[in-house]
C-alpha cells in the first residue's frame, strides 16, 4: 500500500516537474567533464552544456556565432580574429574575456589528444578584453571547427590556470563554465545534475530548469527506462536490435538526424607490416571477400549506412567515386592465387587472427565472428582473439601485434582533425592506438594530406581530398564497413532537438517541450 | 548394520536406487550425455555457421529453435555447446578435488605444524573473492578454455580441503588406522590406501557438487565476457545474446535452461549420494 | 583472559594474511597486459607517445614492480588506500560511496535467504516425505542450479517488463528526488528484484542445511530423551532442536560472504545496482590498480572479520566446542 502511494506521489511530482526537467539517458560514462583535455562523446555531451565556445556550427556545416559574435581571417589565413560578445559571464559571476579564450586554446593545444587540431597555432594575442587573435604558423582551415563545443570549451583562467595539471584538475569533476547549464551534482557512474544558468548570455534560453544525466551500465536497463518514459532524451543510441520496439511505442520518437560531422567509421584494419598482408592483392582479396551488404542489411538490420572510404558521406569532402569492392569470392580467390598464397591441407591458405574492441558487440565482436565463416570461403582460417578488456586490446593494436582488427575511428568534422592521423606515414608509432597502426606509408598520400591541410580554397581542397580517398581505397590498408549508427530516442513532445552537425555534442540550449 | 555379504558401496547403491529424486537426476544426466555424445552426429550443423536471418524465432524450418543475433542456429549451439560446458565443469572440479584432497589430507593426517601452515594457505584462498580473482587471472592470461578451467579450479578448492581435513582427522583416530601404523606401514600408504578410501563418500559428494558449481561459474564468466569466443559453450551463448534478451529471448532462455537441467541433475545425484552414504555413517 | 589471547592471536594471523593477499593481488594485476594509462588514453581518443609517457610518469606506473609494491604497502600501512587514477578520487572515499549499496544488497539477500530458507528447511524436516518437502526441495534446487544472472534476467523480464511493477534497475529514482522516508521506500522498491535474485542461490543452501541438520538433531538422543520426559513437541523443536540445528547454517552463512560478493557482481550488473562488485569488475578491466587492491583488501578484511565473528559466535552458542589452536 505504501509503495502504491509512493508511486502515485512520484507520478504527480513527475507530472508537475515535467516541463522543467530533462532526463538524459546514456551508457557513456565520462571520467570528468572537461573536453579541452579529452576526446569522446561521453565528455562532450555534458561538456557542451556546461561550457560555451567561441563558435558553433549549424546543420549545413556553416559556422555560427557563439561566444564570438564575429570573426575574420587575416594575413592570408594565418590569423583568425575573434570578437567576443560583451555580456558573457562564467557561472561564478566573473566575465568571459579574451584572456580566457587564449588560455583555453593554449590549454587544449597542450593537452588535447588530437594534436593536429591546434598544432598550427603559435600563440593567441589579446589586444583588448573582447578581441582575441589566433596566430598560426600556416593557413589552417580546420581552425574554425576546432573552436567549437566538442573541442574548445572556454575555461575560466582564474580557476583552471592555477598551475595544476589540466588533465587531472580537481575542477574537472565540478566545473565552472559559461554555458547554458551549470554544474550542480555528480555521483560517479550514476548521475549528473545540471541547473539552468539564469545569466546565460543568450537571452530567452535555455528552457529546462534542470538536466539530469542518468548513467546506465546495461543497454537492457536503459531501454526499459526509456519505454517507461523515465528517460526523455537518449542520443547516440547504438543498440540496433531494440530500435523497432522504440518505433512502435507511442509517445517516443526515433531519429537519426544530427551529429553528421562526427563521422564514426567502423572498419577492419589490416597490419600491412605483416606478411602476407604487405601484398596489396591479399588485402584486396580480403576486401572482396567481405560482404558489406550482408553486414549492413542482415547483421545490422539495414539500420547502418555502408562506409566505403576514409571520409564519411556527410562530409563536404566525401568522394563516392571509389572502388566499391562488391563481394566477389571468385575474384578474391583469384587474387590470392596470383599473390602466390596457395591452398594447403584442407584448403587453408593462411591462418590469421582477428582482434576486436570489447564492448560494442554489434559493431565489433559480431563482425569478427562473421569473418570466421566468411573468410573460410577464401581459404583463411580465422581465430577470433578476444581481449577481456580495453587495455589488452590497446596494447596489442598499439604494439602492432595483430593481423586484422575491427576498429572505430571518427572523422571529427575536418579531415585534419580525425582523418590524417590514420594515413600519415609520420604517424606510425609504437604503443599509440588510433594512430597509423596499419603501418601504411605512401608518399603521395602524405603530400596530398599536407597540401589539403593548408589549402584555403574550398574547391581545391575538395579535389585534393578526392584524390586521397581514391588512392587509399585502392590500396586497402583498411576495409571500410559501416558508419556507427547514432540514433536519438526521445520524448515525442521535445522540440528543437540538437540536430546540427555536432548533434548532442553541442549545446541543447534551444531544446524545449 | 550392514547386511551380511554386502559391501558398504553396494549398500549405498541400494539406498540410492530407492531415492526417487536421485534417479530423476541420474536420468537427466543420462539424457544430457546422450545429447552431447550423439547430438553432433545426428544434427551436424556447425554452431558458427550463419543459417538464416538474425533473431528468427523458434519454429523455423531452417532453425527449429530459432537463430541468434548473427543468424546462427540455436539448436546447433545447444547440441555442440554442452561438451565444452561440461568439460570445463568436470576438469575444473577435478583440479579442485585434487588440490583440495592433497592439502586436506596432509593437513588432517600430520596435524600440528603442517596443519597450521596449510591452514593459513586455505584461509588465504578462502579470503579471495573467487569471481574477482578468477577475473584477474583470465585478464592476465587471456581468455581460453584452459585459463578458465584453471582459474575456476584454483579458487574453488578450499571447501574440498576443509572437508578432507575433517574426514582425515576423524578417521585417523580409528583403530584400523592405528594398527596399520603400528605394523609400520609408510605414511603415503596409510594416507592413500587406508584412510582415503574411507574418506571417499563425502569427497565424492563434494566433487559432484563442485562440478555443478564449476559449470555455473563458467556461465558467469561468459556472461561477463571473459571466455573464449572461438568455442561455443552454453555459457557463451547466454553471454553473447545478453543484449538481445528482449528481442530474442530464446537465445538466452534455452541455453540457460540447459545449464539449469544439467546442474539440477548433478545436484540431485549429489544429494542422493549424500543420503546414500549417510545412513551408513550414522549407524556406526 | 584466554578468550582475549585467542582473539589477539587470530587478529595477528589475519593481518599477516591480508598482507600476503595484497602482495599476490598486486603482483597479478601488475603482470596483466596494458595499464590504466591505456584505458585513459583510449577514452581520451588517443594520444601521442610523449603524452603517454608523461601520463605514465605522472601516475607512477613507469616505475619498477618492486618500487611500486613498496610504495603501495607503505601507504596502506599508514592507512592511505591511495587514489583511483581513473576517477581521480581517493580510493577510500570511492569505496565508502559504494559500500552502502552492496552491504544493503548482500545483507538483505542474506536475511531473506536465511529466514525463508531456514523456515522452509525446518518445516520440511518437521513434515518429511510429503509433497511439501518435495516442493521445498524443488524450489531450492531451482535457485541453486540456475545461473544467477539468468534468474535475474528472467525475473527482470517478468516483473519489470511483462508486468511492470518493479523498476528495471538503479538504486533510487533521482528524478523524483524523494527525501527521507520516501527515499528509503524508493530504495526498498528498487532493492526487491536484486536482493531476491541473490537470495535465490543461498535459499537452496540454507534450506537444505537446515533440513539436514534439523533431521539429525530431531533423531538424536538428546531430543529423544526430552520427548520421553514429556516435554511438549513445540518446545522440543524450538528450544532444543532449532538452536543446535542453526549452528551449521550460521557457520556456513559467515563463510559465504565471499561467495555473496561474487554473486553480487553478477546481480549488480544485471540490475545496474551501484555496488562494490560492479566497481571491482570495472576496475579490473580498466587496470585501476589502487582501486582494485583497495576493494580486494576490503573484501579480505570483511571475510576475515566474518570468520572471526562466526568463530566467536560458535563458541558462545556451543561451549562444548574444543579448539585446535
Amino acid at each position: 500500500m505504501r509503495i502504491l502511494l509512493l508511486l502515485v506521489a512520484a507520478g504527480f511530482a513527475a507530472v508537475a516537474n515535467a516541463q522543467s526537467v530533462l532526463v538524459w539517458g546514456t551508457t557513456q560514462v565520462p571520467r570528468h567533464f572537461n573536453p579541452a583535455v579529452q576526446s569522446g562523446i561521453a565528455t562532450m555531451m555534458p561538456g557542451a552544456q556546461i561550457f560555451a565556445s567561441p563558435l558553433r556550427f549549424d546543420e549545413k556545416w556553416q559556422p555560427q556565432p557563439y561566444l564570438a559574435d564575429s570573426w575574420s581571417f587575416q594575413d592570408d589565413g594565418k590569423s583568425l580574429l575573434l570578437k567576443l560578445v560583451p555580456n558573457a559571464k562564467f557561472h561564478d559571476g566573473k566575465p568571459v574575456t579574451a584572456e580566457d579564450v587564449a588560455f583555453s586554446i593554449m590549454t587544449a593545444k597542450a593537452n588535447h589528444p588530437f594534436q593536429s587540431m591546434l598544432a598550427a597555432v603559435e600563440r593567441v594575442e589579446t589586444p583588448s578584453e573582447r578581441i582575441a587573435v589566433v596566430r598560426m604558423s600556416q593557413p589552417h582551415p580546420a581552425i574554425l571547427l576546432a573552436l567549437t563545443p566538442p573541442f574548445l570549451p572556454v575555461l575560466p583562467k582564474h580557476i583552471y590556470g592555477d598551475g595544476a595539471d589540466p588533465r587531472n584538475h580537481a575542477r574537472n569533476t565540478n566545473p565552472v563554465g559559461s554555458g547554458a547549464y551549470r554544474f550542480a551534482e555528480y555521483k560517479p557512474g550514476e548521475h549528473l545534475i545540471l541547473e539552468k544558468n539564469k545569466d546565460y548570455f543568450i537571452p530567452g534560453r535555455p528552457h529546462f530548469d534542470r538536466i539530469i544525466f542518468k548513467y546506465f551500465k546495461d543497454a537492457n536497463a536503459l531501454s526499459l527506462a526509456i519505454e517507461r518514459k523515465e528517460i526523455h532524451f537518449t542520443p547516440f543510441w547504438g543498440e540496433l536490435a531494440m530500435i523497432p520496439r522504440f518505433e512502435k511505442t507511442p509517445g517516443i520518437a526515433v531519429t537519426q538526424k544530427g551529429g553528421e560531422a562526427i563521422g564514426p567509421i567502423n572498419w577492419l584494419a589490416i597490419n600491412t607490416k605483416k606478411k602476407p598482408f604487405d601484398d596489396v592483392r591479399v588485402r584486396k582479396a580480403i576486401a572482396y571477400a567481405i560482404d558489406r551488404d550482408f553486414i549492413v542489411k542482415k547483421l545490422h538490420g539495414g539500420r547502418t549506412q555502408a562506409a566505403i572510404g576514409p571520409i564519411a558521406p556527410a562530409s563536404p569532402f566525401y568522394n563516392p567515386a571509389v572502388e566499391a569492392y562488391k563481394v566477389d569470392i571468385a575474384r578474391a580467390n583469384k587474387l590470392l592465387d596470383e599473390a602466390g598464397l596457395k591452398p594447403g591441407a584442407g584448403g587453408v591458405r593462411h591462418a590469421l587472427t582477428v582482434d576486436f574492441i570489447p564492448g560494442n558487440r554489434e559493431m565489433h565482436q559480431n563482425i569478427a565472428e562473421y569473418l570466421k565463416p566468411q573468410l573460410k570461403k577464401i581459404g583463411f582460417e580465422v581465430t577470433v582473439r578476444a581481449a577481456p578488456d580495453f587495455p589488452t586490446w590497446a596494447k596489442r593494436v598499439g604494439g602492432h601485434e595483430f593481423d586484422l582488427t575491427t576498429d572505430s575511428v571518427f572523422n571529427w568534422g575536418d579531415p585534419v582533425i580525425g582523418v590524417h592521423r590514420t594515413y600519415l606515414s609520420s604517424n606510425i608509432r609504437q604503443g599509440v592506438i588510433w594512430s597509423n597502426t596499419q603501418s601504411y606509408a605512401n608518399p603521395k598520400v602524405d603530400e596530398l594530406l599536407s597540401r589539403a591541410g593548408i589549402e584555403r580554397d574550398a574547391d581545391k581542397r575538395k579535389a585534393l581530398y578526392q584524390d586521397f580517398q581514391k588512392i587509399v581505397v585502392d590500396e586497402v590498408p583498411i576495409v571500410y564497413l559501416n558508419l556507427l549508427p547514432y540514433y536519438t530516442i526521445h520524448d515525442a513532445t521535445l522540440k528543437n532537438l540538437p540536430q546540427t552537425i555536432w548533434g548532442a555534442c553541442a549545446p541543447v540550449d534551444e531544446m524545449r517541450r | 548394520m550392514a547386511e551380511a555379504g554386502r559391501s558398504p558401496w553396494q549398500e549405498a547403491w541400494a539406498v540410492f536406487r530407492r531415492n526417487r529424486a536421485a534417479l530423476i537426476g541420474l536420468s537427466l544426466l543420462g539424457a544430457m550425455a546422450v545429447v552431447l555424445v550423439l547430438g553432433p552426429l545426428l544434427y551436424p550443423v556447425d554452431p558458427f555457421d550463419i543459417v538464416g536471418a538474425p533473431m528468427t524465432p523458434p519454429g523455423d524450418a531452417e532453425a527449429p529453435l530459432g537463430t541468434d543475433y548473427l543468424g546462427r542456429d540455436i539448436l546447433a549451439g545447444l547440441v555442440r555447446g554442452g561438451r565444452p560446458t561440461v568439460l570445463v565443469g568436470f576438469c575444473a572440479a577435478m583440479i579442485t578435488t585434487v588440490i583440495g584432497i592433497t592439502i586436506g589430507s596432509l593437513s588432517g593426517y600430520y596435524g600440528r605444524a603442517t596443519d597450521r601452515v596449510l591452514g593459513r594457505v586455505v584461509e588465504f584462498f578462502q579470503v579471495l573473492p573467487a569471481l574477482l580473482f578468477a577475473m584477474v587471472l583470465i585478464t592476465l592470461f587471456a581468455p581460453s578454455l584452459v585459463t578458465v578451467i584453471v582459474a575456476i579450479g584454483v579458487v574453488a578448492w578450499p571447501g574440498m580441503a576443509r572437508l578432507t581435513r575433517a574426514e582425515f582427522l576423524r578417521i585417523r583416530q580409528l583403530d584400523f588406522v592405528r594398527s596399520a601404523r603400528a605394523v609400520g606401514a609408510s605414511d603415503a600408504r596409510i594416507i592413500l590406501a587406508t584412510i582415503l578410501p574411507n574418506a571417499l563418500p563425502p569427497i565424492i559428494v563434494s566433487a559432484t557438487l563442485a562440478t555443478g558449481t564449476a559449470i555455473l561459474f563458467e556461465a558467469g564468466l561468459s556472461f561477463l565476457g571473459l571466455t573464449d569466443p572461438n568455442v561455443m559453450s552454453w555459457g557463451l551463448m547466454i553471454g553473447s545474446s545478453r543484449n538481445y534478451l528482449r528481442e530474442a529471448w530464446w537465445a538466452v532462455t534455452f541455453p540457460g535452461f540447459c545449464i539449469f537441467l544439467t546442474v539440477l541433475g548433478i545436484s540431485l545425484v549429489g544429494d542422493g549420494l549424500n543420503d546414500a552414504f549417510n545412513p551408513r555413517l550414522r549407524q556406526r | 583472559m584466554a578468550y582475549l589471547a585467542i582473539v589477539l592471536r587470530r587478529l595477528a594471523q589475519a593481518a599477516g594474511l591480508l598482507v600476503a593477499v595484497t602482495v599476490l593481488n598486486f603482483t597479478l594485476i601488475h603482470l596483466a597486459p596494458g595499464d590504466i594509462v591505456s584505458t585513459i588514453v583510449g577514452e581520451m581518443g588517443g594520444a601521442s607517445e610523449e603524452t603517454i609517457a608523461e601520463l605514465r610518469r605522472a601516475y607512477g606506473v613507469d616505475r619498477g614492480y618492486l618500487e611500486q609494491l613498496a610504495i603501495y604497502l607503505g601507504r596502506v600501512a599508514g592507512g592511505d588506500l591511495g587514489t583511483s587514477i581513473y576517477y581521480n578520487k581517493a580510493v577510500f572515499s570511492l569505496i565508502l560511496d559504494r559500500i552502502p549499496a552492496t552491504v544493503l544488497l548482500v545483507l538483505t539477500a542474506l536475511v531473506i535467504a536465511l529466514v525463508v530458507g531456514t523456515t522452509l528447511g525446518v518445516l520440511a524436516a518437521r513434515y518429511p516425505g510429503g509433497w511439501f518437502a518435495a516442493c521445498v526441495n524443488l524450489v531450492s534446487l531451482f535457485g541453486f542450479s540456475a545461473p544467477v544472472f539468468w534468474s535475474g534476467l528472467m525475473l527482470l523480464l517478468l516483473l519489470a517488463s511483462a508486468i511492470p511493477i518493479l523498476p528495471p534497475g538503479g538504486f533510487y529514482d533521482v528524478v523524483a528526488g524523494a527525501q527521507g522516508l520516501a527515499k528509503a521506500l524508493d530504495i526498498a522498491h528498487h532493492l526487491v528484484l536484486p536482493a531476491t535474485t541473490l537470495a535465490l542461490i543461498f535459499l537452496a543452501l540454507y534450506s537444505r542445511l537446515a533440513r539436514a541438520s534439523m533431521l539429525e538433531v530431531l533423531g538424536s538422543d538428546y531430543v529423544r530423551t526430552a520427548r520421553a520426559k514429556g516435554v511438549p513437541e513445540r518446545v522440543v523443536v524450538v528450544k532444543h532442536a532449532l538452536r543446535n540445528a542453526l549452528l551449521p547454517v550460521v557457520t556456513v552463512a559467515g563463510l559465504q560472504f565471499s561467495a555473496m560478493l561474487a554473486g553480487a557482481v553478477l546481480v549488480e550488473t544485471v540490475f545496474t545496482w551501484p555496488g562494490l562488485g560492479q566497481l571491482a569488475f570495472e576496475s579490473i578491466l580498466r587496470r585501476d590498480n589502487q582501486l582494485i587492491l583497495g576493494i580486494l583488501l576490503l573484501s579480505a578484511v570483511l571475510v576475515t572479520l566474518g570468520n572471526l565473528i562466526t568463530d566467536i559466535l560458535y563458541r558462545i552458542v556451543d561451549p562444548r566446542i574444543k579448539t585446535d589452536g
